[in-house]
């Protein structure tokens, strides 16, 4: 196929295909090496944190946090959004870029959704830890039941949660599995130990590879990319519902849902790139992740970021024209109130610094970029930080304003769910090719 | 002995030797005990043991299984008692027992528990409401650690009552023989009951000195009154008679003599009536309770007090010349003309505790002729006849050795006359009454432990003429025995109870048909008696000018220190009341603590902020305090809260172990009077102690300008009676469809601002009636506090002077303040401070505030916000307008106390109830007791909220059904409701047209707090009109 000597090759370094299969199946045919073993006892012990803190909180009652009267949501709604929001790269990358036949995001898409679902996986703990009354978290489930006429209320934007972020996982959970299993075969094709043939075999289905299979392989894929591609859109979108819906100042905003999305997907790319960025180090992939890879991330991050940052001056100057002295004043607040300092940590992280990547070199500079996603990282925090608290904190009454600040508890548990994530994908990195070498193979000789 | 012989064998026949032998042995075989005991494991268990080992474990296991078996028994009664149906409540009429004078209350009972106290309606003069004090009190008939019976020192356990007696009327026949004096040391009760035992026992025991003795002293107007008439009394004040009140530092609302009383008198005429309202002027030095609701409010220095009295006093025409008096302003002038013309409708009050200020006081408003409307002199009152003068002579008495014998009837002076504990060690035998081991009963050598007045017969006289019976409401709990029969004991009777009547009881109807006289039984039914004569003006033998001249040369101090009690918690005496701690202070929103109040000038001088803990030096002594800065306190002025500080017994839990300062000791003895106002102040910041910080219910004091609390001046009423509610708004759509209540009722309340003066009553009741768990200061200071109704207070701060303001653009950009102009914003009170060149007058304005009081509860919106967003639906809407909560279902997302526009709902953050950490009564069997069955204790994890009183909706409608009839609305009302002492709060039902609350509903002071949101509360407030001078003279359009 001619392609043009414009563009770059997607994949460097001149991989041949049993090259290909060499290098991603390495990780998982030979022992783990130190830096995993580093990362994967870093994740393990932050894991712990997560399981004593989440303890100590439904021992003693969600009172060990530092939620209060007026600030009823605090760190764990902000977590729950900020870990839903990261999940969102990997079904953009994986259905929306495939429909779009993005090709350069073969070499990332595995990871990306891995992150996705080891992220709903850490966002799900926060709405279900976050109930007074966790032992009964099935009841926002529509289960029949013998109660008489108990039922959910579908009014309820925790309710649409419920479905949104359950199809979300679903979805994503599939799409992933489908995906593994071609290089699920390889992997057991290659197995030299009989657990391993067993298990790998096992996973694989049956994958024999014949042309029929792969046939309907990439049916499914398409269909299951058209599935999700809403879902991309839906989950974000009823996400902000919870606070569009309320009567909250800040939080009644129809601006939401694309602000979210936008938002969404800035913090999902500022992820990846976070995590590829180490993978790519650590594994020595720079010639499958190469920096035209990173270079189109970064273009993502700077037009979602712009995006993000046009909502926050567009919410402003409607509570500004809006006339109606609540709303002003919330805005008002989180710019010169007490929780200044996380508005503008927020517009720094998510408005400023992606405006470097304008630049060339900011976008072809892996450490760089590493630092610029862990300050977008930052920032996707705070923005949902400051939405939540400091709308919450002064709402309508100033009887019943007040401030906020989180304990030891609703601190472990966030850094926990990063020892939840990073064991996941340590664990991930170990036992499944991180890349998908199926894919790859198509584009070693094909140019972006 | 039967003839026939059987034998079992023919051994047996032959009695062979073999036979012989082995038939003195109870087993023929013999027993295995060898194999038992020997170490052969194989032998040990064999099969014939099976079941004893088998029945042993069994019989162990089961054993083990009885230990800590949580048994829980629902006895029916076997007899029942007459009238005590099981859920039906019974009202008996008693008395208060929070305070000695006593105060008329119906107690609630249920079961045989006391569980509530609700105002007496049939005590009109009283006026029908309770303070939060006297609600917290009932808990101190729960209290785990009463005394348990008659104990003597040195011993841990209770003894017998009879041995208890010989012993006292021994050491008491060994003082008489010894020709030593008895003292007995009263509360200034006004108890008939023990006012009869004392004079029974002075009459055996002829060497009794009687000392009346109360922490709270008001010598200064019993003493004045004595110069000015001849009589030692301390008059009754009306003030629903007056139109005009001028009060210097009296706290009549809060503190000062009778507050629950003049709290409905007052009311009275708070509202306006044909454009008339009653005008009140406060002069003070602190923020009081009383001086948040004055219409005219002027910050003073209490040391200064006798300078405003003479020019006040000048004003009103009297001769006397002296100029240059420390007057602020033109109010004294502008008081003075309107009291002119109020003529005997005029009433000036002053809370100074010396009888100079009382002296023209006297003079003045017998110049206004109040006397005999606004001041009644025949029917008095009588809850205080205490004198710090005979008490410290009988201390000095004390002192010189001259007691044998001390009885502390219900008193506790060790806590609160500092001093007394050294003096009281002097004499030998200390006999005290008290039912906790207190301050004074921990010094004692015998404590003959009382009964809680809730079992208790008593017969009181708060005021001359009306008589208020108590009756027991539940037997008593522990071994106590009431201290007029005590008293009679020791002085020869017998006390013991004969056919299941106590002494009490036959000595409450003697002492009745006595002083009192009629029907005894009527009489406690009905909870009061009145036989009261028609007010009398006295004779004055003072005049005006005499007393002005004695004052017009006492200047003010420098400096000043006020000491001053608290609403919730008065003079201290009931420390363990736990409600009245968290009860969060009417003006300064702070639970369980006290602290130095200061004005903001002064902290900015001396670099203070709000939780620095400071050393207050006066010349009575020196405490270290936290800082608390006050708005509206007077420049140079400091307060601390008497009252805190107990040292209550060691095992009180949690909060209760540390309740502050006691300020006592600083009380200055001057002249014979207790002085409660101390001059010359050193205040010094702690170096390197910790910023304490306050558990403070509302830490925002500025209403941001925001439509919250309307209000209007009476004049801009009287022109336009919807002045500052006339407000134009769009017309609302609503997604939703209305609700129908045409059928059936429609519960709504309407709360007037006028009336409410903040006391907080109701915020105690409301906590009690509902189980609404106590969670102390730690979780207070995590805002976390449970109360279901809280009041509101925003602070409006007046600009001294015209200033153009800096403001950035989001707060509205430059504006310019305009002199007079209530600032109600932070960020303008920020930009006028820094507007100011002078740094020492930059923050002066703080003196000059109006404050306004806002009830605030569950306002059972008909598109209730909460209802919508709840995933489980465990809040849902009545068909009868209430916003219900189903804890049982609830999960706890929280999204609707977050979703609430009030933020009213309150979150269950830990298990309160069996949990050691808020172990104040929810924890332990006893203090349990107060629990109202009626509505549910809820779990760790649950929302909860105002209910509007489900369980009383219920219980009156199935009393209607049970009874055949229509329910009528005015039968029953919300706990608030019935509790507040001024009737701001009305609850109803709209669909019965002629209701009160229907006719409050269609008054166009109505409005409902963010109507705008378009939610539809179903609770409306009332626009506050402040009678001052009109801000505006034109017709709203």
């Amino acid at each position: 196929m001619y392609s043009a000597d414009i563009r770059q090759p997607l994949v460097t370094g001149g991989k041949t295909y049993s090259d290909v299969t060499a290098d991603i199946c390495r990780p998982i045919e030979n022992k783990p090496t130190n830096s995993w073993w580093l990362g994967f006892s870093i994740g393990v012990v932050l894991l712990l944190v997560l399981a004593g803190t989440l303890a100590w909180t439904v021992w003693e009652g969600i009172g060990t946090w530092n939620t209060n009267k007026s600030v009823m949501w605090g760190w764990d709604i902000t977590n729950f959004v900020f870990w839903v929001g990261i999940g969102h790269a990997g079904t953009l990358i994986s259905a929306v870029l495939l429909l779009f036949r993005q090709k350069w995001r073969m070499s990332i898409n595995r990871s990306a959704e891995a992150m996705t679902i080891f992220a709903v996986f850490c966002a799900a703990i926060f709405p279900l830890f976050h109930m007074g009354r966790v032992w009964l978290g099935f009841w926002p489930l529509p289960l029949p039941n013998a109660f008489g006429s108990l039922w959910v209320n579908f009014n309820s934007p925790l309710l649409w949660d419920v479905f949104a972020i359950s199809t979300y996982l679903s979805v994503s959970l599939v799409f992933w599995y489908l995906g593994l299993i071609p290089d699920i075969a390889t992997v057991r094709d290659r197995a030299t130990s009989k657990a391993r043939k067993y298990w790998y075999g096992f996973f694989a289905m049956g994958w024999n590879g014949s042309a029929k299979s792969w046939g309907r392989y990439e049916v499914v894929a398409l269909i299951l990319a058209g599935i999700s591609t809403p879902l991309v859109l839906s989950v974000h979108t009823i996400v902000s519902m919870d606070f569009a819906t309320s009567v909250i100042p800040g939080w009644h905003t129809t601006i939401f849902p694309p602000y979210f999305v936008a938002g969404a997907i800035f913090s999902g790319f500022g992820m990846v790139l976070t995590l590829l960025l180490i993978a790519r180090h650590v594994m020595n992939y720079q010639d499958y992740i190469t920096t035209e890879h990173l270079e189109a991330m970064t273009k993502v991050i700077l037009l979602t970021g712009s995006v993000v940052g046009l909502a926050y001056i567009t919410e402003f100057v409607i509570a500004a024209y809006s006339g109606y002295e609540y709303e002003q004043y919330a805005f008002a607040n989180r710019m010169f109130g007490p929780y200044a300092w996380a508005y503008w940590t927020m517009m720094f992280c998510n408005l400023m610094a992606p405006q470097v990547f304008w630049s060339k070199w900011a976008r072809t500079t892996p450490w760089f970029i590493f630092v610029i996603s862990i300050v977008v990282n930052i920032g996707m925090w705070f923005e949902r930080f400051v939405i939540i608290v400091t709308s919450l904190h002064r709402d309508f009454l100033p009887s019943s304003w007040v401030m906020y600040h989180a304990t030891w508890v609703e601190v472990g548990i966030f850094l926990g769910t990063f020892g939840l994530f990073f064991t996941c994908f340590f664990l991930f990195a170990k036992f499944l090719p991180v890349i998908n070498m199926a894919e790859v193979k198509t584009i070693i000789k094909d140019k972006e | 002995m039967s003839s026939n012989n059987y034998w079992k064998g023919v051994e047996e026949l032959d009695q062979t030797q073999e036979f012989v032998s082995s038939n003195a042995n109870e087993f023929s075989e013999g027993l295995p005990l060898e194999q038992v005991f020997s170490n052969d494991d194989s032998t040990r268990a064999n099969r014939r043991d099976f079941l004893k080992y088998f029945g042993f474990g069994l019989g162990a296991v089961s054993l083990a299984a009885c230990n800590k078996a949580p048994i829980k028994k629902a006895i029916p009664y076997v007899e029942k008692p007459d009238n005590v149906t099981p859920g039906v409540p019974l009202y008996y009429a008693s008395s208060s027992v929070s305070n000695t004078e006593g105060f008329p209350v119906l107690v609630k009972v249920r079961e045989g528990r006391p569980i509530k106290f609700e105002p007496n309606k049939e005590a009109t003069y009283f006026g029908g409401g309770l303070d939060g004090l006297g609600h917290s009190a009932l808990l101190s008939l729960y209290d785990t650690n009463r005394l348990k019976g008659a104990m003597v020192a040195g011993k841990r356990k209770p003894i017998a009552w009879k041995d208890f007696d010989k012993e006292v009327v021994t050491a008491l026949n060994k003082v008489k023989a010894a020709g030593k004096s008895i003292a007995i040391v009263t509360d200034g009760s006004t108890s008939l009951l023990s006012q009869q035992a004392i004079a029974d026992f002075s009459a055996t025991y002829n060497n009794t000195d009687v000392v009346a003795y109360d922490p709270i002293s008001y010598s200064g107007i019993t003493r004045a009154n004595n110069t000015s008439f001849g009589r030692a009394i301390i008059p009754a004040y009306n003030f629903d008679k007056a139109d005009v009140i001028v009060s210097f530092g009296a706290d009549f609302l809060g503190t000062w003599i009778s507050p629950i009383k003049f709290h409905s008198d007052y009311s009275k005429n708070r509202v306006p009536k044909n454009g008339k309202m009653s005008k009140h002027y406060q002069f003070e030095s602190l923020m009081s309770l009383t001086g948040s609701n004055a219409d005219v409010r002027v910050p003073m220095k209490m040391s200064n007090v006798g300078q405003h009295l003479v020019a006040l006093y000048r004003e009103l025409g009297g001769a006397t010349p002296h100029k240059g008096m420390e007057v602020a302003g033109n109010n004294i002038k502008i008081a003075a003309e309107e009291l002119k013309a109020a003529g005997n409708k005029g009433l000036v009050v002053c809370g100074s505790n010396n009888e100079a200020d009382q002296l023209l006081v006297n003079a003045i408003n017998m110049m206004l002729g109040g006397y005999g409307t606004t001041i009644d002199t025949t029917n008095y009152y009588m809850g205080q006849n205490a004198d710090e003068a005979a008490f410290t002579s009988f201390l000095s008495k004390a002192k010189s050795g001259a007691y044998g014998a001390v009885i502390t009837l219900g008193s506790n002076p060790v806590y609160s006359y500092s001093g007394t504990e050294d003096i009281l060690a002097k004499i030998p035998v200390r006999i005290s009454t008290s039912i906790t081991m207190d301050e004074t009963s921990s010094n004692a050598t015998h404590i003959a432990t009382d009964l809680h007045p809730l079992e208790s017969w008593d017969i009181k006289q708060p005021y001359k003429g009306r008589f208020i019976l108590a009756q027991p409401t539940i037997s008593p709990v522990f071994e106590g025995r009431q201290a007029s029969s005590s008293l009679a004991a020791w002085a020869g009777a017998d006390v013991s109870e004969k056919n299941d009547l106590s002494h009490a009881y036959k000595y409450a109807k003697k002492v009745f048909s006595s002083a009192v006289g009629g029907d005894f039984n009527k009489a406690l039914e009905m909870g009061v008696v009145e036989k009261t004569a028609s007010p009398s003006v006295p004779s004055f033998n003072i005049t005006g000018g005499k007393a002005a001249d004695a004052l017009a040369t006492k200047k003010g101090a420098a400096t000043e220190l006020v000491l001053y009690q608290k609403v919730g918690v008065r003079d201290g005496a009931y420390g363990n009341t736990p409600w009245a701690h968290e009860m969060p202070d009417p003006v300064s929103k702070v639970t369980w603590d006290n602290y130095l109040t200061m004005s903001m000038p002064d902290a900015k001088a001396n670099d203070l902020s709000t939780g620095d803990v400071v050393k207050i030096t006066v010349p009575t002594g020196s405490i270290q305090i936290p800082v608390l800065i006050q708005p509206g306190q007077t420049k140079s002025t400091y307060g601390i809260a008497l009252g805190y500080g107990r040292i209550l017994p060691d095992d009180v839990k949690n909060d209760l172990k540390d309740l502050g300062q006691n300020a006592y000791p600083l009380v200055e003895m001057k002249g014979g009077f207790a002085d409660y106002t101390i001059g010359d102040v050193k205040i010094e910041k702690v170096a390197g102690a910790p910023t304490y910080e306050f558990g403070i219910t509302q830490t925002h004091y500025s209403i941001e300008g925001r439509d919250i609390i309307r209000e209007a001046t009476l004049d801009e009423y009287n022109i336009d009676p919807l002045a500052g509610s006339h407000v134009h708004k769009p017309k609302m759509i609503s997604l939703w469809d209305d609700y129908d209540y045409s059928k059936g009722h429609h519960w709504a309340m309407a709360i007037d601002l006028n009336s409410c003066t903040g006391c907080s009553a109701c915020i105690v009741s409301c906590s009690i009636e509902n189980n609404v768990p106590i969670v102390g200061r730690d979780e207070v200071r995590r805002r976390r506090e449970m109360h279901w109704l809280r009041i509101d207070r925003y602070y409006s701060f007046e600009a001294p002077a015209k200033k153009d303001l800096e403001l950035s653009i989001v707060h509205g950009g430059d504006q310019t303040v305009e002199a007079g102009e209530q600032m109600t914003k932070e960020k303008v009170m920020e930009a006028y401070s820094n507007a100011s060149e002078d740094e020492s007058t930059a923050y002066d304005y703080y003196e000059n505030v109006k404050v306004a009081h806002q009830p605030m509860m569950c306002q059972h919106c008909d598109n209730a916000p909460c209802e919508t967003v709840c995933p489980v639906l465990a809040t849902t809407h009545s068909s009868e307008g209430l916003n219900q909560m189903t804890y049982n279902r609830c999960i706890g997302t929280k999204y609707c106390g977050n979703n609430c526009p009030y933020k009213v709902r309150r979150f269950n953050w830990f298990r309160y109830n069996e949990n050691e950490k808020f172990d104040y009564h929810f924890s332990n069997d006893l203090g349990k007791m107060v629990i109202n069955p009626d509505v549910t204790v809820r779990s760790r994890g649950v929302m909860e909220k105002c209910s509007f009183c489900v369980q009383r909706i219920q219980s009156t409608k199935l009393t209607a059904k049970r009874e055949n009839r229509k329910m009528n609305t005015d039968e029953f009302t919300t706990a608030c409701a019935q509790t507040c002492p001024s009737n701001a709060i009305v609850f109803g039902d709209l669909n019965d047209k002629s209701s009160e609350i229907a006719q409050l509903y269609a008054n166009d002071r109505s409005y409902h707090v963010l109507e705008e949101l378009g939610v539809k509360p179903s609770v409306q407030y009332m626009t506050k009109i402040r009678n001052t001078k009109a801000t505006s003279t034109k017709k709203a359009h």
